[in-house]
């Protein structure tokens, strides 16, 4: 499978700040790929380095086939890109500002973008002094789905909207993927990663540290076990990661490892299985041992 | 609890708030005053020295335009109200009207005022916090008018009445934006409103000054002017901006209370809805951002032009009577015409360098807000993103520079009945214009290579200029110190004969400059 972006060793410092440290990501063609970590982990650096507005100080970047420093025109043509804070032009209507986007990018489809305007409920003749903050990102948003461009680089795009107009994103998104187009998405709203990402990336202080789908991810985390045994439990103690085992008569609390779910259960049912729940991780669980894990190492 | 519950607390936040800006306006009026009183005394001090200026002055409809009743030139004093009192008023009432419109139609739209009419504060109370702060402001500016009067030696009692009348012109503005607040949804349009009031006023003063004086007394300027400080103070005037001031916060009060929180009583207009033809590049882009200031200034050039043209005639015999004056015009006393024409249209072409240099500029305030980026996401290259604005920018400083020639043209032609002036001096301004370039040149090399200094140095360069053109020779600036200014080095039309080289070089040295700029821009970081 090719990759859309692909980014190894990618080196950006500023001044004493090394924002992008060795960082490494690639996002196949097709997928949707999720891009998370905390606030200053540089994700909206790594979209600069994408867009060809920021020059990489080491390392290879690899856009659509092509090195978006050098080639940034032609490369830029084939993609659309939606700031996280869209800051917009205080006398010209966001309307305008559609239509001056499409025909930038090189071709406006009345049709589409009179769909979007609907469909995001924008009045597109207001000036953008008095655009709210969620209507300016609306304006940001259409002005880049109404493009046919195979490559999406969205940086917390719905950051400001309302619940009813984040569906309506996550449904343009869905059908986006259905047409075979990439879309880098970072976000801090993990419910639209949940719903929209084939793929994660996990970057920290300027590295990736963790990168699969959601279900590769959920195997690096625990499970929650409760359970009740017939037979008293022995041996537990020594089975292999398994974690803040408290243990009272026949009732056990613990987690394990996901990666050992599968010996530990084999064990209990030795032992006869009374009642047993397991809670999978929570993908918030799942983020915020990344978030802030790392800070210890 | 009444309307106005906690508006003094109100004045004193807002005071608090405007502790910074304020003090500048004060500054500004208290300069205007100070310098020109020194000026004029220097230059007409004694008696013979008014009357001839008196008699330069009779009849010459364009220059009472610009300053205001000839009673006034009665006295030394009343020289520098005829020159000032017209800028101090303009000035006053602009800042009455941020003042006003700031704290009442900006805190509606931005959502501020909402959190204050959330705490126990009446209806009324943001606005007659506002007019408080207002009548606060218009005090100090009469004191700091007072001092800097009395200060540099003119009558005690005129002053009094100076500063005065120029608060009473600030209450009248500050009153005429309460009313305008309450009109318009949004500030610009207030802005704008109150704008065209100001200038309106001084529209009407000049007709009252040249014609029949009925026409000054329907301006607030002309209200202050026709105090007559210092030639004979009158001050029963005076209750006239105070009258119009009460009567129209009345209607402001009226009006406020028939709309709702954040509304106006005339709905914001709602803009296209699709993009226009022309809206479609790099180089429309630009000339969006831009068209408002390029218009601006090119009508306000060509004003100016037709100002100075219209002094151009009498200014031979001007020069005779005030021969101190000659050693300001390049050429001396003796071909003073043209020496007068080239220095004014020198100065011209600055102030359009200096439009052309904040339009260069604009460009990079794209880049630091954000908005550029998006653009830069698209097939537009950085050279064509910069290189619209600056075409834009480049062709408006063309426009203005020749609508400044063309005003003066305009006006000395009427005067001399030659109107083949007018197409004259606009190409002898277009002289100028590789100089212009070049200072726009500066500001895109700056963008390209130290983009965080850009604005100091591209300014820096504009003052330095503005400096050498108009102080060098009463500052007695080393001949050396000067050779940096590009409008030194081109011919000044029309005293000079003009020949092609300097222009051609002055242009090539601005195409060079500018593509060193673009290639810095190309290769560093942008945004930041
Ligand atoms: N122009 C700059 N100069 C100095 N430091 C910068 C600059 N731009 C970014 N940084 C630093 O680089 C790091 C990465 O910032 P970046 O904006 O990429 O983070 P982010 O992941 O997008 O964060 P957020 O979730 O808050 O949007 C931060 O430490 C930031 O302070
Ligand atoms: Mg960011």
């Amino acid at each position: 499978m090719t990759s859309a972006i692909s980014l190894t060793g990618l080196v950006k410092t500023f001044g004493t700040t090394r924002a992008l440290d060795e960082l490494d990501l690639d996002v196949r063609t097709g997928e949707v790929h999720g891009f998370l970590g905390p606030n200053g982990s540089g994700k909206t650096t790594t979209i600069r380095v994408l867009l060809g507005l920021l020059r990489a100080d080491a390392g290879t970047v690899r856009l659509l086939g092509g090195d978006p420093w050098a080639d940034g025109v032609a490369l830029r043509a084939r993609l659309a890109y939606v700031p996280g804070d869209v800051t917009l032009w205080p006398a010209i209507t966001g309307g305008e500002v559609i239509d001056l986007m499409a025909r930038l990018r090189g071709g406006l489809d009345r049709r589409r973008r009179d769909d979007l305007l609907e469909r995001f409920d924008l009045d597109p003749r207001k000036k953008a002094s008095t655009y709210s903050k969620g209507n300016r990102q609306k304006v940001g948003l259409i002005a880049a789905l109404t493009s046919d461009a195979e490559l999406l680089l969205l940086d917390e795009p719905t950051s400001g909207l309302d619940p009813l107009m984040e569906a309506e994103f996550q449904r343009c998104i869905e059908e986006v993927k259905a047409e075979g187009r990439t879309v880098l998405l970072s976000s801090h709203i993990l419910a639209e990663v949940e719903a929209l990402c084939d793929r994660v990336s996990i970057i920290r202080l300027g590295r990736i540290v963790e990168s699969g789908t959601l279900t590769e991810l959920r195997h690096l985390t625990r499970t929650s076990i409760s359970v009740e045994t017939f037979r008293p439990l022995d041996g537990i103690t020594g089975l292999t990661g398994i974690h803040d085992l408290t243990v009272d008569g026949r009732h056990a609390v613990f987690d394990v490892d996901t990666a050992h779910l599968d010996e530990a259960v084999r064990h209990l049912s030795g032992l006869g299985v009374r009642s047993l729940t397991s809670t999978p991780p929570t993908l918030e669980e799942l983020f915020l041992r990344h978030y802030d894990g790392a800070d210890k190492s | 609890m009444t309307t106005t519950a906690g508006a003094g607390i109100l004045v004193r936040f807002m005071l608090r708030q405007e502790r910074r800006g304020l003090p500048w306006w004060l500054i500004g009026s208290g300069l205007l005053v100070g310098y020109q009183s020194v000026g004029s005394q220097d230059l007409y001090g004694t008696p013979e020295a008014l009357a001839k200026l008196r008699a330069t002055m009779t009849g010459n409809a364009a220059l009472l335009a610009m300053s205001g009743p000839e009673r006034l030139l009665d006295t030394i004093g009343g020289e520098v109200v005829f020159e000032i009192f017209g800028f101090l008023a303009i000035l006053v009432g602009l800042m009455n009207m941020f003042l006003v419109g700031r704290h009442t139609r900006t805190d509606e739209e931005t959502g501020r005022g909402e959190l204050i009419r959330s705490t126990r504060t009446g209806r009324h109370a943001p606005l007659v916090a506002a007019l408080c702060v207002a009548g606060i402001a218009d005090l100090a500016v009469a004191i700091v008018v007072f001092g800097a009067a009395a200060g540099t030696g003119l009558p005690v009692a005129g002053s009094v009445l100076l500063g005065a009348a120029a608060a009473g012109a600030g209450i009248a503005f500050a009153a005429m934006t309460a009313v305008a607040v309450q009109v318009f949804e949004n500030p610009r349009s207030v802005y704008g409103a109150v704008g065209i009031a100001i200038g309106t006023a001084f529209v009407l003063r000049a007709a009252g000054d040249i014609g029949n004086p009925v026409w000054s007394w329907l301006s607030p300027i002309g209200w202050g002017q026709r105090t007559f400080p210092y030639a004979g103070d009158r001050w029963w005037p005076l209750v006239l901006p105070l009258a119009a001031g009460a009567v129209l916060v009345r209607v402001a009060l009226i009006l406020l209370d028939r709309r709702d929180f954040g509304d106006g009583l005339l709905p914001y207009r709602p803009g296209r809805a699709t993009a226009s033809w022309a809206l479609r590049s790099p180089i429309g882009l630009g000339w969006r951002l831009q068209r408002g200031s390029i218009i601006g200034w090119t009508a306000g050039l060509l004003v100016l032009g037709i100002a100075y043209g219209s002094f151009a005639d009498s200014v031979e015999e001007y020069v005779a009577d005030n021969p101190e004056i000659a050693q300001y015009l390049p050429g001396g006393a003796a071909e003073v015409v043209n020496s007068y024409l080239a220095l004014v249209i020198l100065i011209s072409a600055l102030l359009a360098g200096a439009s052309a240099v904040a339009g260069a500029m604009r460009a990079r305030h794209e880049e630091t807000s954000g908005r550029a980026e998006p653009v830069l996401a698209t097939r537009v290259s950085r050279r064509a993103w910069l290189g619209g604005h600056v075409t834009v920018t480049l062709a408006g400083s063309a426009v203005a520079v020749a609508a400044a020639g063309l005003g003066h043209g305009l006006a000395y032609g009427i005067a001399i009945s030659d109107p083949a002036q007018a197409l004259r001096l606009a190409g002898v301004a277009l002289v100028q214009l590789p100089a212009v370039w070049l200072l726009v040149a500066v500001a895109v090399l700056a963008i390209g290579w130290l983009p965080r200094a850009a604005a100091s140095v591209a300014w820096t360069f504009v003052g330095y200029c503005a400096v050498v053109a108009m102080f060098a020779d009463s500052f007695n600036l080393p001949d050396w110190s000067r050779q940096a200014s590009p409008f030194v080095h081109l011919p000044q039309a029309p005293l000079d004969t003009v020949t092609a080289p300097p222009l051609l070089i002055m242009s090539a040295l601005a195409a060079a400059v500018l593509t060193a700029g673009f290639a810095g821009l190309a290769r560093r970081d942008f945004g930041y």
